[in-house]
């Protein structure tokens, strides 16, 4: 296969959301985007929305928790394009929006479903991703949270699997640094269905996030999250790495 | 409901048996080889039991040689990460029951500093983990005047810093005994009753 001289990158759960963002950003820049997801139609529809937005979007079948189908969505870039510029671990479990609760009110399958999207699935794409960002010297980037950083009362699980992937990413950096390969994390905070999800499930929530953004606004998925995600995938950060990236109208206060 | 001092949770063939000693704790082991459903009703059965005025959690996995991720096979990433943590969410989820009201949780964790990481990131992504875990439950449990806070040592993984420089203080990474001991007599002392969500690497100041 020919190499593209377009950037080839990767998305995992791109098919909504923040990772809809980051692809048409992507898209935006006229790069080669692949939208790994299950949800074949409507992965499909953020393919062509990348394509229109400039870029060319492809639909890839991907499940972040099977090492195979993680390989298998690796090969297809790779067989295409020849080549993997950047890959992004955005997936999150569908339960960490839905279930409120303190820690012992988990189930052991509730945690483990969590830790099997996040951080399992960062391992994966992280060690099946290697050789290709070896040769492009390219790029790693974990969608990780503010919760990550401060903790979350009524989301204990997501909070933790969510720093997972920020001690994985940090040490991941250090140890891919000699190999020119950097790994960096994000943390956004954008208007999703997740979040809406997240609001109606706890109806102070809306006013604690809001509280204390002094932005006064949630991000806009493609323009306040998708481009920062670019930056962290381009060569515009070719010296960044082992860094966390707060998208979120600097609410955390703790970074 | 009967109140005791101090508990410690660990395995029962880890360091942790050390900590129970020094506090002359009730220790409360968890099987490393415990199944789902086996973890499920360990920690009903525990959380149910005695209240405690500090409650220790210290699990300390098997050792594993260093390896970079590219060479980490699945089945190394579940005893390295996936069991570590999901152990980590039902003891700290057994301590938030078995705490008293007005206690203190503090988690006792392995974790490299970031200058030492590589090779070490399963253990990293664990260590963070634990860490804002243990921040969930300083925020869920500091309506009743629970204190939550986590140590993270070195002293298990790392036996020289690899790259320079080289740490502030000589001893690096420390001992069990000198500065995981006393780091959990600092947080346990009523001098820190009003510290909560922190995260102390007692690592001779190799990170902060």
């Amino acid at each position: 296969m020919v190499k593209s001289g377009k950037r080839s990158v990767l998305i995992t759960g791109a098919s909504g959301g923040v990772g809809r963002g980051i692809a048409l950003a992507c898209g935006e820049a006229g790069w080669n985007v692949w939208i790994a997801a299950r949800r074949a139609a409507e992965g499909e529809a953020v393919a062509k929305e990348v394509t229109d937005a400039g870029g060319t979007g492809h639909f890839v079948s991907c499940d972040v928790t099977d090492e195979s189908s993680v390989a298998d969505a690796l090969a297809t870039v790779v067989a295409t394009d020849g080549k993997l510029d950047g890959a992004v671990h955005n997936a999150t479990s569908d339960l960490s929006a839905t279930k409120h609760a303190v820690l012992p009110d988990f189930t052991i399958g509730e945690i483990r479903h969590q830790m099997a999207v996040s951080m399992r699935g960062s391992y994966l794409l992280a060690h099946l991703a290697y050789p290709h960002l070896k040769e492009s010297r390219g790029a790693l980037l974990l969608l990780t949270s503010e919760a990550g950083f401060e903790g979350k009362a009524k989301l204990p699980v997501y909070a933790s699997v969510k720093a997972a992937q920020r001690g994985f990413g940090r040490a991941l950096a250090r140890e891919w640094g000699p190999e020119g390969i950097r790994v960096n994390c994000l943390a956004p905070l954008a208007t999703t269905p997740a979040l809406d999800v997240a609001f109606v499930n706890d109806p102070s929530m809306k006013a604690r996030v809001m509280g204390r953004n002094p932005l006064g606004r949630l991000g806009d998925p493609m323009q306040d999250i998708g481009r920062a995600a670019r930056f962290l995938l381009s060569e515009d950060s070719a010296y960044v790495t082992g860094h966390t990236l707060m998208a979120d109208g600097g609410s955390c206060p703790v970074t | 409901m009967a109140r005791t001092d101090v508990t410690v949770i660990g395995y029962d063939d880890s360091e942790a048996c050390r900590i129970a000693q020094e506090f002359d704790a009730r220790f409360i082991p968890l099987a490393r080889d415990a199944d789902d459903d086996t973890l499920a009703a360990w920690r009903d059965t525990t959380g149910s039991g005695p209240r405690s005025g500090s409650v220790v959690v210290a699990l300390f996995p098997k050792l594993q040689d260093h390896a970079p991720i590219s060479s980490v096979a699945s089945p190394d990433w579940d005893s390295r990460a996936d069991t570590p943590l999901l152990h980590w969410m039902v003891a700290l989820g057994a301590s938030a029951l078995l705490c008293a009201d007005e206690g203190t949780i503090v988690a006792v964790t392995d974790c490299p500093p970031p200058l030492d990481a590589a090779g070490l990131a399963p253990e990293a992504a664990v260590a963070e983990a634990v860490s804002a875990l243990t921040r969930s439950l300083a925020l869920s449990e500091g309506k009743r005047g629970v204190r939550a806070n986590t140590i993270l040592t070195p002293c298990r993984l790392v036996t020289d810093p690899p790259i320079a420089p080289a740490p502030p203080l000589p001893g690096f990474p420390g001992t069990m005994e000198e500065d995981v001991l006393n780091a959990v007599k600092l947080i346990l002392s009523p001098e820190a009753a009003h510290l909560s969500g922190h995260v102390l690497p007692a690592d001779r100041g190799r990170s902060w």
